[in-house]
């Protein structure tokens, strides 16, 4: 007995030091990992929309995000959109709920700070009380509308879907024709040597330039890639050429890579799915606050 | 009971002749798994290196109060402890290599290297011997990482260090989990013939 009671005390006593020691260490890298990962976040999104090394961000262009929430009541399901109305000091949020039909139910204006909207929990609890009660709010996803002094120059969509092992997560920016700007991929654990390959460039820049009618039905081909467009998708070629074969190719279905089929499935049937929801929600979305005359930011 | 051997002959023998992979057959399957590149296998060397050396060191500081029952306990809840920290300080300072290998880190945890350092070796030890002994150990494990991700991201994919050297890929096999077991094996036996080898020049 005495033997369990020693056990058990010096057990406790190692769990409590090795806690400290977590909790100290977590304290002080915290801030920095955060961080890093808004910072990961912001430079992938300046990169895909054209703003790689030496090239500078004009100051017409700025960002807004919008918050997508699926809003489930008793018996009824409904999208809630939290969607800025402004940058600087007139900055707050408009809360839209719209059904599934694409009917307005109701909006309101919803005080919280730019800055706070990026705090997951305090933007949770924000939307929470705008719902009202009787309602829970999940959390879907969050869009970026990209803008040049007042009109829109691109989408920044965010997804995730299944790859070959577990979830791929890419970052995709679209024209507002929905026409492919750009790809990265975020996070994967695809097999290195085959699926990982698709965070290579000669896949990557396949999908650029692909308009909104090809993205709808895009699929896979189990064929080599002929070598002048692989040589323009791995910039190899001038940037005119690399704008010629890649017109010449844009009806062209994805080339898969060598012997990773499923992956490369995955990412188009993926992107497809992305692109073609957002195109009907935003739409969806940009009729309601035309029609309500809601003064959105973007 | 002393040990009677100095620091240096501690750190090569765990580079050499108890080399955790090829001698002891230790902690394979990050061995096999993880193995595919060079740089995989530095990062992953580096990792495994400084968690070896604080567990064996924080083991040998309270080895007289741990109770001899909950050793196996007490290790794991140290090895867990120092890859926590290792993880968090890595996504902080080293974000983008944090990216790649964050996962991995994670499982070193459950490393079978580690504790059966600290079982055999730390929790006799004085802290002196045990660090030198956890740095053998580390450098080791590390090196033998790094040799067979030279051998498989040579073969599988024709590159050292992410860079192109042979301009194609000759064997994609390499890549595959299961030319791991391949490579070790080659390599455990080419450790064995150097032994044998050795011997026999001497005597």
């Amino acid at each position: 007995m005495k033997d369990i009671i020693t056990i058990i005390i010096r057990l406790t006593v190692s769990c409590m030091l090795a806690a400290t020691v977590i909790g100290v260490t977590f304290i002080f890298t915290s801030n920095a990992k955060k961080h890093n990962e808004h910072a990961k976040e912001q430079q992938v999104m300046l990169e895909l929309l054209g703003y790689k090394g030496d090239v500078a961000v004009p100051d017409s262009i700025s960002m807004h995000e919008i918050y997508r929430y699926i809003i489930s009541g008793q018996d009824s399901q409904s999208i809630g959109y939290l969607v800025p109305t402004g940058h600087g000091e007139n900055n707050g949020f408009f809360f839209v709920n719209i059904d599934l039909n694409g009917k307005l139910i109701g909006s309101k204006r919803v005080d919280i700070s730019e800055e706070n909207s990026r705090d997951a929990e305090i933007r949770d609890i924000a939307m929470a009380e705008a719902a009202g009660s009787g309602f829970v709010v999940d959390f879907a996803d969050q869009t970026i509308v990209v803008t040049d002094s007042g009109s829109r120059i691109a989408y920044l969509l965010g997804g995730k879907f299944q790859g070959f092992k577990t979830f791929i997560n890419v970052m995709l920016a679209v024209d507002p024709e929905f026409e492919m700007v750009g790809l990265e991929i975020l996070e994967h654990e695809e097999d290195p040597g085959l699926g990982a390959e698709i965070e290579q460039d000669y896949f990557k820049n396949q999908f650029k330039g692909k308009p909104f009618e090809v993205l709808k039905t895009i699929d896979v081909v189990k064929k080599p890639i002929p070598a002048e467009y692989l040589d323009a998708l791995n910039s190899r070629v001038s940037e005119e050429d690399i704008l010629k074969l890649r017109s010449q190719y844009r009806d062209q279905d994805i080339y898969a890579l060598t012997g990773a089929t499923i992956s490369s499935k995955a990412v188009s049937n993926g992107v497809k799915n992305i692109v073609k929801k957002f195109a009907y929600r935003v739409t969806i979305l940009d009729n309601v606050l035309k029609e309500q005359q809601l003064a959105v930011s973007f | 009971m002393a040990n009677d051997k100095s620091s240096m002959q501690l750190v090569v023998n765990g580079i050499l002749s108890e080399n955790p992979i090829f001698r002891l057959a230790l902690s394979m399957c990050p061995a096999v798994g993880i193995s595919t590149t060079v740089m995989n296998g530095v990062m992953l060397g580096i990792a495994v290196l400084f968690v070896q050396v604080f567990s064996s060191v924080t083991i040998s500081i309270f080895k007289n109060l741990i109770h001899p029952r909950i050793r196996i306990p007490t290790y794991t809840l140290t090895i867990a402890t120092w890859v926590t920290v290792i993880d968090l300080v890595l996504a902080a300072l080293l974000p983008d290599a944090y990216a790649k290998m964050g996962i991995f880190v994670k499982l070193i945890v459950a490393f079978a290297i580690i504790t059966m350092r600290l079982e055999m070796f730390a929790c006799k030890e004085s802290v002196k011997d045990s660090f030198w002994d956890g740095l053998g150990m580390g450098l080791g494990f590390m090196v033998g990482m790094v040799v067979i991700g030279f051998v498989r991201e040579l073969l599988g994919s024709g590159a050292v260090l992410g860079y192109d050297v042979l301009g194609f890929k000759p064997l994609l096999f390499f890549i595959l989990p299961c030319a791991g077991f391949f490579v070790v094996g080659l390599m455990m036996a080419f450790f064995n013939w150097i032994e044998l080898y050795y011997k026999r020049s001497k005597g």
